[in-house]
């Protein structure tokens, strides 16, 4: 299984690495969310710069900016910092649900139908599904990660934030996105057609991203809100990455049971979803 | 001594969603080594039977085995004999030739070293090897069709099934896929299963045809033994106006069978040169004016208005125009 598995995985980041039309959009994407909506939507833009027609001291307003940020944002240099994870999550989510089409398509195309009369294991087509899109959607969280660095005043890691929170931060993205791609594949092999599929994905993925801290602190929603991004995963994985990226070694923060719980709770859904999602695709596959 | 029945079907029907019956109580056999042929105009149940036999379809009744194996109850141990090459052209347009061929082989199990090798000769085959390296995007509707082949048989199948295998291809790309076809059921004894609405095709390459329409096989034999049964050269003629002459003319020697459309009459003869003199003199006496007449041999064409009352080439006029064969179209440019 897992030969035939890496064969179809492989053919399909061929097609997407061999298919430039396919890959920028998203890196333009994680590029516009961190330098545009990141500057553009910072809050601590919002605070005033005077009172009563007196400028407030340059001093005082950083004083301001640094304690919201403490307070609000997780201890986060700056907006960008903060944002970098829900950027990443958003690039997760978006790339999981839309990398659905690809199945359809296939389906549409009458190559599906070849891989269904192939000796493999109907778990390898599915899994292949899963992966494919998991392998895009790191690829594309490594960039952006990479473009969060590199522009002005972005992403500030610590000097705690070493090899080990870089690989947990992506192991935490990596589950995420394994879970909601078994979601998705599975929908995809369910829907036969593309704008169904494209319906019911942004049926799901704007609230997901919306009802969770993705690109701001759950601490300023009403309470239904907060109830719902508590347990929402975007908001378990950005928190989880968030404690690595801003504060570097959970322990070391003080953040240790937090993050251990995000990461359970991520595992939980990963299984769940993992067989919820295998158990409806082979449904989707058997014969006509 | 009677060779294997590779392919056995025991009235094998297929309702989709409980109300649309696309295959109606058909049974037929293939045997091992034979080129079989299922003819019949579009929606007429070939490619749901095919569906049905290489396990992408449920069998609502009856009973189908591959090489030996019930379909049903062993999908997985028929999946393992078979190559399938699909009507639509599934070879991926972004990958190159040879890695579709590699990959398929790599799906079928095929030890890589071996599966180059294969590669190489079926490229040859299909008179490939000059393309095996350009991504398919870049190949003509033609090469596409011959890279589908290669695929098919990668993994040296037992039997191969064949969907409209040369759909679409202009005459001379269609010969070659016929010569491709023919060598490999002569050189290697390659049970082909195919369905088509191409009569030459089915004329020329099969060695056994069933002719279906509306899910039910009418008739089926080898190509001479179908025309034959036809009862020899056929007559059509047509006149400018004038009463029924059926009776007339079944009254007269050597015609065996008439049927009239209007003024058009199909007259089945024996032989037709020694038939068509007392014909024409018969209708001229009669005061009859000849429009238009001609006669031909029986062609499968024949057999499939006999066996059915319309006529294949009227109803391949009615391509379907699914979003695949758009996507057909776009691809054969």
């Amino acid at each position: 299984m897992i030969d035939e598995t890496l064969a179809l995985t492989n053919r399909a980041l061929k097609k997407w690495i061999r298919n430039p039309a396919s890959v920028l959009p998203g890196l333009f994407t994680a590029a516009f969310y961190i330098a545009l909506f990141g500057n553009s939507v910072n809050p601590t833009n919002f605070i005033p710069t005077s009172s009563n027609g007196v400028a407030i001291p340059a001093a005082t307003l950083a004083a301001i900016k640094a304690g919201i940020f403490a307070t609000t944002f997780g201890g986060a240099a700056n907006y960008i910092t903060y944002l970098t994870a829900g950027v990443i999550c958003l690039i997760v989510v978006f790339n999981m649900s839309f990398g659905g089409i690809d199945i359809v398509l296939d389906r549409q195309l009458g190559y599906f139908n070849t891989l269904l009369t192939s000796p493999i294991p109907r778990a390898s087509i599915f899994f292949s599904g899963v992966l494919q899109n998991l392998a895009k959607a790191m690829l594309l969280a490594l960039l952006t990660f990479v473009v969060a660095l590199l522009v002005p005043d972005g992403l500030k890691l610590t000097s705690s934030f070493g090899p080990f929170e870089f690989l947990g931060a992506f192991a935490v993205f990596a589950m995420l996105g394994f879970g909601l791609s078994c979601v998705f594949t599975a929908l995809a092999l369910i829907l036969r057609s593309i704008d169904s599929l494209v319906a019911i994905v942004n049926f799901i993925n704007l609230p997901l991203i919306f009802m969770s801290n993705a690109l701001f602190p759950s601490t300023s929603f009403p309470s239904w809100l907060k109830a719902i991004s508590g347990v929402n995963p975007v908001s378990k994985a950005c928190e989880a990455t968030r404690i690595l990226i801003i504060n570097g070694n959970p322990s070391a923060s003080g953040q240790l049971g937090t993050f251990t719980g995000d990461v359970l709770y991520l595992v939980g859904f990963v299984v769940v979803m993992t067989l919820l999602g295998y158990l409806a695709a082979t449904r989707a596959m058997r014969p006509e | 001594m009677s060779k294997t029945k590779i392919i056995e079907a025991e009235n094998l029907t297929k309702v989709y969603k409980g109300k649309v019956k696309a295959v109606d109580k058909i049974s037929f056999y293939v045997e091992e080594g034979e080129i079989y042929g299922f003819l019949g105009p579009n929606g007429a149940g070939k490619t749901t039977t095919i569906k049905m036999l290489n396990t992408l379809a449920s069998i609502t009744e009856g009973k189908a085995t591959v090489d030996g194996k019930d379909v049903s109850k062993y999908p997985a141990a028929v999946r393992d004999v078979i190559g399938v090459v699909p009507q639509e052209l599934t070879a991926d347009d972004e990958l190159k030739g040879i890695e579709n061929l590699l990959l398929s082989a790599r799906l079928h199990h095929v030890p890589s070293g071996e599966a180059r090798k294969r590669a190489k000769d079926l490229l040859a085959l299909v008179d490939l090897e000059g393309s095996a390296q350009r991504r398919v995007k870049t190949y003509s509707g033609g090469m596409r069709r011959r890279l589908q082949l290669a695929i098919g048989l990668i993994h040296t199948p037992k039997i191969l099934f064949l969907d409209e295998p040369t759909l679409g291809l202009d005459i001379q790309t269609r010969t070659k896929m016929w010569e491709y076809m023919g060598r490999l059921n002569r050189d290697s004894g390659l049970t082909i299963f195919m369905t088509t609405h191409y009569l030459e095709e089915a004329d020329g390459l099969c060695n056994r045809v069933a002719i279906i329409d509306h899910g039910v096989i009418k008739v089926s034999g080898s190509p001479s033994e179908l025309k034959q049964r036809v009862g020899g050269d056929v007559l059509t003629m047509e006149l400018t106006q004038g009463p029924d002459i059926t009776a007339f003319l079944k009254g007269l020697p050597d015609v065996s069978d008439v049927a009239r459309n209007d003024q058009v009459y199909r007259i089945k003869l024996p032989r037709a040169e020694r038939a068509l003199p007392a014909i024409v003199e018969g209708v001229t006496r009669q005061g009859l004016e000849i429009k238009e007449i001609s006669f031909t041999k029986p062609t499968l064409d024949e057999v499939f208005l006999d066996v059915t009352g319309k006529s294949m080439r009227d109803e391949a006029s009615g391509e379907s125009d699914s979003l695949w064969q758009n996507v057909l179209n776009e691809r054969m440019r």
